[in-house]
């Protein structure tokens, strides 16, 4: 049976068995979409938790006798450091001003007051893709022990007990994916099963008139294909529909300015698909196997 | 006395049991000739449907040994019985018509099935249709047609290959005299077209003024 003939029966059959299919593929499509739904809360918890972790970045402090000649030197080597991304010098003057600055009408507190009693710093911010809380931990020590530094400070704490939250959420997250990725299947797979029963006739027809196994699974696996392809493509449609219009919300909201969300990674989604696809066909393989005993 | 050699189908000792206390047949030892028309007879539940059944591998004996138009059963893979069964046509009581295909595409099935060519499919089943004389009703679907009409479907179905072996399980069960008559007439034809004809039936009136073979199953045996 050449794959042109395998293909116009099934299509001949997805024609005839119009609402079945359709009734399948939305099942497909609804047990993907709450897959794809989680998928999506779990990337977008873990891009929060690295977005968050780099923009709160290191400051350091240097000595008050540090002299500004060395302050050249100190920036070039700490932009030679490969997890920095961007290096900004605070002189004790700009530090000054910032304080005035946050002081608002309260700055008078600061009349008379030397500027240079502000320690000068450096302000790192970390690169994104070389982000490791222990990487940056091990750093800021490393930083620590330089002659010119009196201290390094960054959101340790914060990072920590974010890291140990967003773990958290992770798992459940991801329990709650595989579980319903197991309904996902179960259902779809007893969907199939119940396509399957309803032709049961047929199929023994076509055993009785000396059908080959291939010629009866044939269509039938075409069939699981494109419901698995389709099911999940309108799935991953949908969340992708749902992620385009949050982007647009964040854009013109005030509320949401700043946060910024991702989509599933390509290849995740690829996966997806792929997954879906493979269950179709299997599931349609292991309901047909009974009937295709002699 | 039939030679082995123009047997079409042998059966030596066969046993078919499906628990110690259910023997259908205990050691059955059978001929049939190329070309014959046996009639195979006995009460409901005797084993007639499950003989015919094992005969196209629907069912495996428990023991002895059948042979097909020279292949023997036992050494048929699963994978290797389509390939016989193109070369046995099926005809039951209750037709097993596909309802939402027209009588065109349930005959053409079976050409369908061994991958014969679209025209020279079309070809064989008018031709078919034509000998069963439904030609004018082949857009229909079958529930639209009387009980004699959907048997004779069944019959063009089971005969488009040009099977050289015919198994008929109670095909006249579900019809009226004269639907029987018209049966018994094309299966006649059929076996003189060079058809072997196995021909189930507990209605005695069919064979009881014929010359055929009459095969009665009783009590686990067949006797002629």
């Amino acid at each position: 049976m050449t794959l042109a003939i395998l293909c116009r029966r099934a299509f001949s059959d997805l024609r005839q068995d119009f609402c079945a299919q359709l009734i399948t593929t939305m099942v497909v499509s609804l047990s993907i979409l709450i897959f794809a739904f989680f998928t999506l809360l779990y990337f977008n918890l873990q891009y929060f938790v690295d977005r968050f972790g780099t923009e709160l970045g290191l400051t350091i402090f240097l000595t008050k006798d540090t002299p500004k000649d060395r302050i050249p030197s100190l920036h070039q080597k700490l932009i030679g450091l490969s997890e920095v991304e961007k290096v900004t010098y605070i002189s004790s003057e700009e530090a000054f001003r910032r304080l005035e600055h946050f002081l608002k009408n309260e700055k008078d507190v600061l009349e008379g007051v030397d500027p240079q009693f502000l320690p000068p710093s450096f302000e790192i911010q970390i690169n994104r893709a070389m982000f490791q809380l222990n990487r940056i931990r091990q750093l800021a020590g490393e930083i620590d022990k330089w002659p010119e530094v009196s201290k390094v400070q960054f959101g340790q704490e914060w990072i920590d007990r974010l890291y140990v939250f967003s773990g958290l959420v992770r798992t459940i997250v991801a329990i709650t994916g595989i579980l319903l990725l197991f309904t996902a299947a179960f259902v779809v797979t007893n969907t199939i099963k119940l396509t399957v029963y309803a032709r049961q006739e047929e199929l023994e027809i076509m055993r009785l008139v000396g059908a080959t196994n291939m010629f009866i699974q044939g269509p039938f696996l075409v069939e699981a294909f494109l419901q698995g392809l389709l099911g999940s493509s309108l799935a991953l449609g949908i969340v992708l529909g749902g992620y385009r219009f949050l982007q647009g919300f964040e854009a013109k909201s005030e509320l949401f300015r700043g946060v910024s969300i991702c989509f599933i990674p390509w290849h995740y989604t690829v996966a997806i698909i792929a997954s879906s696809v493979l269950l179709c066909v299997i599931g349609t393989a292991l309901a047909m196997r009974r009937f295709l005993r002699l | 006395m039939i030679s082995l050699e123009s047997s079409i189908i042998r059966f030596k000792d066969v046993f078919k049991k499906y628990s110690p206390d259910n023997i259908i047949f205990s050691g059955i030892d059978l001929e049939i000739e190329k070309g014959e028309f046996v009639f195979l007879t006995g009460p409901s539940g005797v084993g007639k449907s499950t003989m015919l059944r094992i005969l196209f591998c629907a069912e495996r004996p428990t023991s002895g040994e059948i042979w097909v138009d020279g292949v023997a059963l036992s050494s048929l893979s699963n994978a290797q019985v389509p390939y016989l069964r193109r070369k046995i046509g099926v005809i039951f009581q209750d037709f097993k018509l596909l309802s939402n295909r027209t009588i065109f595409d349930n005959v053409a099935l079976s050409l369908e099935v061994i991958g014969l060519g679209k025209k020279q499919a079309e070809q064989r089943v008018m031709q078919v249709l034509e000998g069963v004389g439904l030609t004018g009703k082949m857009s229909h679907y079958p529930l639209r047609l009387s009980g004699g009409e959907q048997q004779r479907v069944a019959i063009a179905r089971a005969v488009v290959n040009r099977p050289s072996i015919i198994l008929a399980d109670e095909p006249t069960g579900n019809l009226d005299l004269q639907r029987t008559e018209e049966v018994m007439m094309l299966m006649e034809e059929l076996n003189a077209r060079g058809a072997t004809i196995i021909f189930a039936t507990h209605d005695e009136r069919l064979f009881e003024n014929t010359h055929r073979r009459v095969l009665r199953c009783l009590n686990g045996k067949i006797r002629t």
